[in-house]
């Protein structure tokens, strides 16, 4: 479940409550705004957004071109510094930490889908799924990315380079390479953006198989209102501010 | 952070081709240096023994009285060989004729250095010779069994001495050239000198002290003795001992050297282009990495794990590559080397590693350093780029690492200090005048078709990397003119001063009754000789109303810098009408060729130097007792390395008509003609000649030899040049792709996109070509005229030859390596860039 939070008070309130119930927040967002300057001024990108997402919740962040929503996504990953607010993933205050702490944050309980894939290109579509595990030392590496490719229908393919493969093909390799780092939150930037809808809807499905079967909380991006129908809950941006909130 | 990561990154990475460049540019670097460092090593160490034999060795003590016996004794003590020779001048009888010899008496050790050549018939044959003559024996010339009329068996009278001439002496390696020893040389053994009676005290002597050993030993020793010297003893070692043809070889040395500085130069830029290549592409890798979890730390481990173990690899590879090159050199030359090539010393190898790891770190490590930098927010927004490390450092680190090693290899500030003004002086130019050249480029351009418009909207489009490209090319360009240009004067020059048929013989001491004699020998026989010198001996007695012994003790003093021949002792004295060639007055007037009038002289500019003479002196000369006044009109400077007749003293045209002379010329005698030197002496007994044709044979092979190893580095720089070419067409290949792509995709036909990449590599190239050229024109008359020491001649052919060969070789290579733009189906290519 999502809570919009709008105080400090409400703030401690909401988390007594979560304290006495079940659900607990994996992501909080607290007064979060980013702003960028340009030749013509200061640019707000996002202003006084607070949140809570909980564990293994389906989030869909939904907006028009600009409403800022991949910023948002960006913040939330650690992926990028907000000019004011914080941001905690579990407990950690990600927003207080050096580059270095949040990449090892990342690489413990983040995974990313991006619309535009992010495969390395001299690297096997095996390879690619096998990184996140290489980066950790784990020995392993190689066991695992296989099932995973084998879970996303890949196994056949292993030795492909992304420039051999399709874009929904593609899309899958990087779905098995989140899923590789076993990651307790997934970010997804429109994973579907790239692809046809048939093919979009398949990758689609897969991501929401995979994250009930591992337990993972799913926060994406997207302007695609049946994605957002599909999950949870769903945010609604418009000009860096949260306008709705369903489910 | 795992090595094992790092390591199957940078397979990954090499598979992917995507180190094939920067590999290869750092192969290169090391290669060059070590090849050229590996074989001007062997080729000095080949050298320095080659000029230890022109001494017999290693260091030489000359002394006109005995040393004290604790010289040679503290020699021994520390190891080093020894040997000892006599020298005097006598004459030698047989039964009827009589000759007047330089006689050198040498003991069992001589020679330390080089060998001794002996035959059993004058003029011919010849084999190496183990130690001097026995006792009871005499070796000879060739030239003085003819002039004594015997042949070698027969004994002859030194002194009060009879000695059996046994065997022809062909070569001596310390006998040296010049007039000085002009007497044909007669050599015994030491211990038969006192028999011969020769030596009386007051007799002119020279006695010899050859030293040779471990060259460290033999610094310790030469500080002990330098103290121990009396005066008028010196001891000299190969240096002093052999500037003949060291000149020439300085200036190789130094050639190669300009060529190894060059080509670390150009293989920096490729190693920098392509370092930057590989970190464009992996700044996405990197950002990619870091979303995944890898820290900045981590990131800095991975990379500089994988410049370690590329550096490390390359620069073994390359010293491979190195060593293989100079070995094949080596063998390709031994035929024409006099001496065997040692084997080569460590220096050269660790200079070519060190070489591959500086140019790591100062070219490719800055560009490497800025992918921690990268930002894991450009996976979603590309447009971010990575913040860069200072520019300043980056370029600081560059600057020091190149200087560092320039210095390194040359150990010469000067040379160092004036490549890189130089090159830092081109950059700045040419970078500013390409940027001009593309802004009115562009002017012109749109004025034509579309391939042109769109060539050269593309290259204003990208200004700055092309005005880069630009600076790149025409910088290598400019090196393989530059060099280029250096060696074609180099080569030039030494051809110029000892060419095929140079003359290889002196003739000396021709009576006035013979010259129509030898004249006729010479026609008959088809020999070609110099015109006839006539020759006077004389000494200066009074300078300028002063005596000249007077004047030059005063001058001379106790261990002043004027050194040399001096004033107060006979000379060959001649007379010209016109300058001879290699000739060039510095101070003064030559006189002109119909002069008449009071006599003049013409000085050379050391003698003149060391005596303290100028122009105006007026001097007395003593001339077989008479009196000669003359005044100096001129001073000049002589090639000596010329192998022609040249002396310090030249009169005016009559000056020295009332006094007999004997006359001197020089004539080229080809190896089969030698025999015919046996009747001429014979039928001129009083003529002397001085053989200098095994000399001239020896250094023409070792200019040979240097000129291929010359021609040889400058193939090894062009490649470098080749790789920097398509280093910088390489790094700009994927916007070009994705250019061309959209353009093709948007209905450009491939002749209209291949039409625009020709148009605008031949115009790069153009551009290249002419900055190119003026910048070789600017820094070879610094060359040839500050380090070269050579003549500068303005190349009038360079100005059509720069920009056609950057105009072709751009235009092709650049085409050639982008051709792939074209034949890519459009899909694949904007597939790949995303």
């Amino acid at each position: 479940m999502i809570t919009l939070v709008n105080s400090r008070n409400e703030e401690q309130q909401l988390a007594e409550e979560n304290l006495k119930g079940e659900m607990r927040p994996i992501v909080k967002v607290v007064n979060l705004s980013k702003s960028v300057g340009t030749s013509e001024g200061t640019l707000t990108i996002l202003e006084g957004i607070n949140l809570e997402i909980n564990e293994s919740d389906s989030v869909a962040i939904v907006g028009a071109s600009g409403s800022g929503k991949t910023t948002l996504l960006s913040l939330m990953a650690g992926l990028d510094v907000p000019s004011t607010g914080q941001v905690f993933l579990a407990n950690d205050e990600i927003t207080a930490m050096t580059e270095e702490e949040r990449a090892r944050v990342r690489g413990r309980r983040v995974g990313f889908v991006f619309q535009s894939f992010q495969l390395l290109g001299s690297l096997t579509a095996l390879e690619n799924v096998m990184l996140p595990a290489e980066l950790k030392g784990d020995a392993d590496a190689a066991g695992r990315a296989c099932e995973l490719m084998e879970r996303v229908g890949l196994g056949h393919r292993l030795q492909h380079y992304p420039r051999q493969l399709s874009g929904g093909e593609q899309q899958r390799v990087a779905i098995a390479r989140a899923f590789a780092s076993d990651a307790e939150i997934l970010f997804a930037d429109e994973p579907t953006g790239n692809l046809d809808t048939r093919t979009g809807e398949r990758v689609i499905d897969l991501v929401f198989d995979l994250n009930r079967e591992f337990g993972t909380t799913l926060i994406l991006v997207t302007h695609d209102g049946r994605l957002a129908d599909r999950c949870d809950q769903s945010i609604s941006l418009d000009s860096g501010a949260i306008i709705e909130v369903r489910g | 952070m795992n090595i094992r990561l790092a390591l199957r990154l940078l397979w990954r990475d090499w598979r992917a081709g995507e180190l094939t460049l920067l590999l290869a540019a750092l192969v290169i670097a090391v290669g060059t240096v070590t090849t050229i460092t590996l074989f001007v090593d062997r080729l000095q160490q080949a050298l320095l023994l080659e000029s230890s034999s022109f001494l017999a060795a290693d260091k030489v003590i000359s002394t006109d009285q005995p040393l004290p016996s604790v010289i040679p004794e503290k020699a021994r003590e520390l190891g080093l060989q020894h040997a000892e020779t006599i020298q005097f001048v006598s004459m030698v009888f047989t039964g009827e004729r009589a000759q007047f010899t330089a006689v050198k008496a040498v003991d069992d050790n001589y020679p330390l250095r080089g060998t001794l050549i002996t035959s059993l018939t004058p003029f011919t044959g010849g084999a190496v010779a183990t130690g001097g003559p026995d006792r009871g024996t005499v070796w000879m010339d060739s030239r003085l069994f003819p002039a004594l009329d015997i042949e070698p068996g027969t004994a002859l009278e030194i002194g009060e001495a009879m000695l059996d001439a046994d065997k022809v002496l062909i070569k001596e390696p310390d006998r040296g050239g010049g007039f000085s020893n002009a007497a044909p040389r007669v050599m015994m053994h030491l211990d038969d000198v006192e028999g011969t009676e020769v030596v009386q005290p007051g007799s002119r002597i020279t006695y010899q002290y050859l030293f040779a050993g471990d060259s460290r030993v033999m610094a310790v020793f030469e500080e002990w003795v330098r103290p121990q010297l009396r005066q008028g003893e010196r001891i000299y070692g190969v240096r002093e001992g052999a500037e003949g043809i060291g000149n020439a070889l300085e200036r190789a040395e130094r050639f190669l050297l300009l060529g190894s500085l060059l080509g670390v130069v150009l293989a920096g830029v490729a190693i920098a282009l392509a370092a930057q290549r590989y970190a464009n592409r992996h700044f996405d890798h990197v950002a990619i990495l870091k979303t995944l979890g890898a820290t900045p730390a981590a990131v800095d481990s991975i990379f500089i794990q994988i410049f370690v173990v590329l550096g490390v690899l390359s620069t073994i590879l390359g010293a491979l590559v190195g060593y293989t090159t100079q070995s094949g050199i080596a063998a390709i030359l031994s035929p024409y080397i006099p001496v065997e090539l040692p084997a080569a010393g460590p220096r050269p190898v660790i200079l070519g590693l060190v070489t591959g790891f500086v140019c790591l770190l100062s070219y490719a490590l800055p560009p490497l350093l800025r992918l921690r930098n990268s930002q894991p927010v450009r996976v979603i927004r590309r447009d971010l780029d990575a913040q860069p490390v200072s520019q300043t450092l980056s370029f600081v680190v560059a600057v020091v690492g190149t200087i560092g090693l320039m210095v390194w290899y040359s150990g010469d500030v000067r040379l160092t200090a004036m490549v890189f003004s130089g090159a830092v002086a081109a950059v700045a130019v040419l970078g500013i005048a390409a940027y001009f050249l593309l802004r009115s480029g562009r002017l012109i351009g749109m004025q034509a078709g579309s391939a042109w418009r769109l060539a050269l909207a593309g290259m204003q489009k990208r200004g700055r990397e092309n005005a880069l490209h630009i600076m790149v090319f025409a910088i290598a360009i400019m090196l393989l003119l530059m060099l280029y240009l250096v060696r074609t004067a180099l080569i030039d020059e030494w051809r110029a001063q000892l060419p095929e048929d140079a003359p290889n013989h002196f003739a000396l001491n021709i009576a006035p009754d013979d010259v129509s004699s030898i004249e006729q020998m010479f026609t008959e026989n088809n020999i070609r000789a110099q015109p006839l010198f006539s020759m006077v001996r004389g000494r200066i007695q009074m300078v300028n109303g002063e005596s000249a012994r007077e004047r030059d003790r005063s001058l001379r003093g106790e261990g002043g810098p004027r050194r040399g021949p001096r004033s107060t002792s006979q000379r060959n004295l001649t007379w010209a009408r016109d300058l001879p060639d290699d000739n060039v007055v510095i101070e003064g007037e030559w006189w002109s060729s119909n002069h008449v009038g009071d006599a003049e002289v013409s000085l050379e500019s050391d003698f003149a130097w060391n005596n303290g003479l100028s122009v105006g002196d007026e001097l007395i000369f003593n001339i077989e007792d008479r009196e000669l006044p003359v005044t100096v009109s001129n001073i000049r400077r002589v090639a000596w390395d010329n192998m022609q007749p040249n002396f310090y003293i030249i009169f005016s045209p009559g000056s020295l008509a009332e006094f007999p002379s004997t006359y001197m010329t020089s004539f080229y005698l080809h190896g089969d003609q030698k025999l015919l030197l046996n009747d001429l002496l014979r039928a001129h007994p009083t003529m002397s000649v001085l053989e200098v044709d095994a000399l001239i044979e020896q250094i023409q092979n070792i200019i040979e030899q240097v000129t291929l190893a010359i021609e040889l580095v400058l193939i090894l720089i062009m490649i470098s040049g080749a790789l920097v070419l398509l280093a910088s067409i390489e790094a700009s290949m994927d916007e070009r792709f994705k250019q061309h792509g959209i353009l093709r995709t948007l209905g450009a036909s491939r002749r209209l996109v291949m039409g625009s990449l020709v148009i605008e590599f031949a115009a790069l190239g153009l551009f290249a070509g002419l900055l190119a050229t003026l910048g070789a024109e600017i820094s070879v008359f610094m060359l040839e005229t500050q380090v070269f020491e050579l003549g500068y001649q303005p190349n009038i052919t360079l100005w059509l030859l720069g920009p056609i060969v950057g105009t072709l070789l751009i235009g092709i290579v650049g085409t050639l390596a982008t051709r792939k733009v074209v034949s890519t189906p459009p899909s694949t290519v904007l597939r790949e860039l995303g």
